[in-house]
């Protein structure tokens, strides 16, 4: 029990640094970004190959980051022109690119098959469950770090510029601020940390496929972060955390649900994710820890 | 009003309560002593594989009631335990954690995707559990598994060489080979190639999106070279709009596919003269099998699948395999799933019960199922399966062989 919920933990912090990642482009910026699966996938790709061809894992990370800042500003790039639904479809469709590449460039990505046998950070030195706990202190440390910068962030004058700008971009843009610099730098860092997030998945589960790259996990981190909170770290972290912890805690709803055949259980799963997120925000319809606005000071 | 409903609310809840205690304090006569022994299902009951998962379950659940029924193995209960895969290596990951981690099982069968199987692999070898899969990809039976995976589905490299051996049968001299992107799509034609140009004749291949809403101009590459046999690596949606634009370009050649893309859905799809005279090749389960006959007889459903044929198998041979090894650990499995599955000498059984009823008088057993012989070989493939050719007739699939 003890391993399980260790790794459920450390499944949940990379939940939560996507999450994180998502409210600094959604939350602060206010660009919704669908294909935050396919920038996680650009990290493990990138670590794994790195890595792959004898790098250290560090270097792996940071090679993940620097992919995901690249594909970051390019995706702005590409979607310039573009708001709110049009700009969700087309990174809908970006995710999708990620995963045809992957699928069909064999010779780099292994195709279909996927990369395995990713090297984990000391797993010989430290055996499994040495291993486990070493790399849940990594992974929340980094959850606790980039969490602790955002925060920082959005409480300067830069995080108000791009609240600013999600309220009202040509009003922003009025006030003189250069909202496209201002859009490319929230993108690429962003996307810096949902790749970050890849890559430290890659390693933890040494396996990372074309399949990896499906919505699903994009959909788990929205929801996560509407629980949560959009528009404050706090709440991206709590929400990252929450969603997965509820959704490995429905595993065992089936326990007390005798009666019920297997596929029912499972649907009833899906149920229980969906109308846990209707009763929050029915509740608190912005989230468990909803944005905070400091007063303008008096002048 | 609302404290008289609240009162024998309150009341039902405190004898309901008392009764389950009561149950548990009651000793367990008539049931199997000893802790029971834990095995899982780990099926595809959501996402893509979600309309094969839930037949599997029931498959593997009829056979674990039969065997506690009849007293379990070791004189202790099998308690199964399933999950849904979601047809997603992250969610599958987190679904085999929990079954390894806090339900401790020894085995785990029926992973049905090729990325879900690679993705849990080396937790089960890590941990010491065994893991019995359906899925293709050539790649997972060359993991470093130690021993701790089989699979009962024929490897590409088998089914590749099949649809080449057939074309040359066919009298076919060339053959090109149109597939989507897969996990097999590389072995897959190598194999065919290799089938063909020992019998003299040639191979090429082409790779397309599987989402496009026309193939002309891969059709029209493919019939550059006039190819005696078109073989088609797809699904079903691809290989619809494909037949149509091979019909349209007037191709009069023969044309082999896979049994689970031209299946009674394309049919309908398409006009009869689109689909006709297209041969089909699947692995075959063991039809008219004893152990087909008792799956088919066990969950009431006709023509159950090769999948469901092959997880009935893996249950029936685990548990088969925890008997003869004495033990009920994963190890115990990897260790005697062979003296079941293929002794030599060993008397043919085709069900668990029987088997177990040898087993307990220190006989050898040679399992024979319901998907086919069910002999592995070192890394963990079969040996050998039937494979089942088809021909659309006047719009109808009819029986060539078996063979």
């Amino acid at each position: 029990m003890l391993s399980y919920l260790i790794f459920a933990l450390t499944i949940g912090g990379i939940y939560a640094l996507l999450a994180l990642s998502l409210n600094l482009v959604w939350g602060s910026a206010g660009m919704v970004n669908l294909g935050l699966a396919g920038f996680f996938g650009v990290g493990a790709y990138a670590s794994a190959i790195a890595t792959g061809a004898g790098a250290p894992v560090v270097f792996g990370w940071g090679v993940a980051a620097l992919a995901g800042v690249a594909v970051g500003l390019l995706v702005t790039f590409a979607t310039l022109r573009l708001r709110d639904d049009y700009l969700a479809i087309v990174t809908l469709g970006f995710a999708e690119m990620v995963r045809l590449v992957a699928l069909n460039e064999r010779w780099l990505t292994k195709g279909a098959d996927g990369i395995s046998g990713i090297a984990a950070p000391m797993k010989a030195e430290l055996g499994t469950s040495g291993f486990n706990l070493f790399y849940l202190a990594i992974v929340s440390a980094i959850v606790l770090g980039v969490w602790w910068m955002l925060t920082r962030l959005d409480a300067s004058p830069y995080g108000r510029t791009l609240k600013s700008i999600r309220e009202d971009q040509e009003l922003a843009r009025f006030a003189g601020k250069p909202v496209l610099r201002f859009k490319y730098e929230a993108f690429a860092l962003s996307a810096a940390i949902a790749a970050l997030a890849g890559a430290l998945y890659a390693h933890f589960q040494s396996y990372f496929s074309p399949d990896h790259i499906q919505p699903l996990i994009t959909i788990y981190i929205f929801l996560g972060l509407t629980a949560g909170g959009v528009g404050r770290p706090a709440g991206a972290v709590a929400g990252g955390y929450a969603v997965l912890l509820f959704i490995e805690a429905t595993r065992f709803a089936a326990d007390v649900m005798p009666g019920l055949q297997a596929v029912q259980v499972a649907a009833f799963r899906e149920i229980l994710i969906g109308a846990a997120l209707l009763i929050v925000l029915h509740l608190k319809p912005k989230g468990f820890l909803p944005e905070t606005m400091p007063k303008a000071p008096k002048p | 009003m609302t404290r008289i409903g609240m009162d024998i609310n309150r009341r039902t809840l405190l004898a309901g309560t008392a009764a389950v205690a009561g149950t548990l304090a009651m000793p367990a006569i008539g049931r199997a002593q000893g802790a029971p022994i834990r095995v899982a299902t780990l099926l595809p009951l959501t996402g893509a594989g979600g309309p094969y998962g839930p037949v599997m379950g029931k498959a593997v659940k009829a056979v674990v009631d039969e065997v506690n029924a009849a007293g379990g193995i070791l004189g202790r209960r099998i308690e199964l335990l399933g999950e849904d895969d979601q047809t997603n290596p992250e969610a599958g990951v987190r679904a085999a954690r929990k079954l390894i981690d806090v339900d401790k099982v020894s085995a785990i069968m029926g992973t049905w995707a090729s990325a879900v199987t690679t993705a849990v692999a080396p937790l089960c070898w890590g941990s010491g559990t065994f893991l019995a899969t359906v899925s293709g990809a050539d790649a997972i039976t060359a993991l470093p598994h130690q021993g701790f995976l089989i699979r009962t589905q024929p490897n590409t490299t088998l089914q590749g060489r099949k649809f080449g051996e057939f074309a040359i049968a066919q009298g076919a001299k060339s053959a090109f080979f149109l597939t989507p992107q897969t996990p097999f799509a590389d072995s897959q034609f190598n194999n065919i190639k290799a089938a063909m140009e020992k019998a003299g004749g040639k191979a090429e291949r082409l790779i397309y999106d599987d989402k496009k809403p026309s193939y002309r101009t891969e059709v029209d590459q493919a019939l550059a070279g006039k190819p005696d046999a078109l073989i088609f690596g797809g699904y079903t949606p691809d290989t619809t709009v494909l037949l149509k634009d091979v019909f349209r370009a007037g191709y009069k050649g023969q044309k082999i596919a896979f049994g689970y893309s031209v299946n009674a859905k394309l049919l309908e799809g398409v006009p009869p003269e689109v689909a006709e005279g297209i041969y089909t090749i699947s692995p075959s389960p063991a039809e008219g099998s004893n152990a087909y006959k008792r799956l088919v007889k066990l969950i009431g459903v006709n023509n159950p699948d090769p999948y469901t044929t092959q997880v009935y198998d893996q249950i029936n041979l685990i548990l088969m395999a925890i008997a003869a090894g004495g033990d009920a650990s994963g190890t115990a499995i990897k260790d005697n799933i062979r003296k079941v599955s293929q002794a030599a000498g060993g008397a043919v059984v085709d069900n668990a019960i029987d088997g177990l009823k040898l087993i307990a008088e220190k006989k050898a057993v040679n399992y024979d199922g319901a998907s086919g012989p069910c002999d592995f070989t070192e890394i963990g493939d079969i040996q050998d399966c039937q494979f089942r050719y088809e021909q659309v007739k006047a719009g109808k699939i009819t029986l060539v062989k078996i063979a």
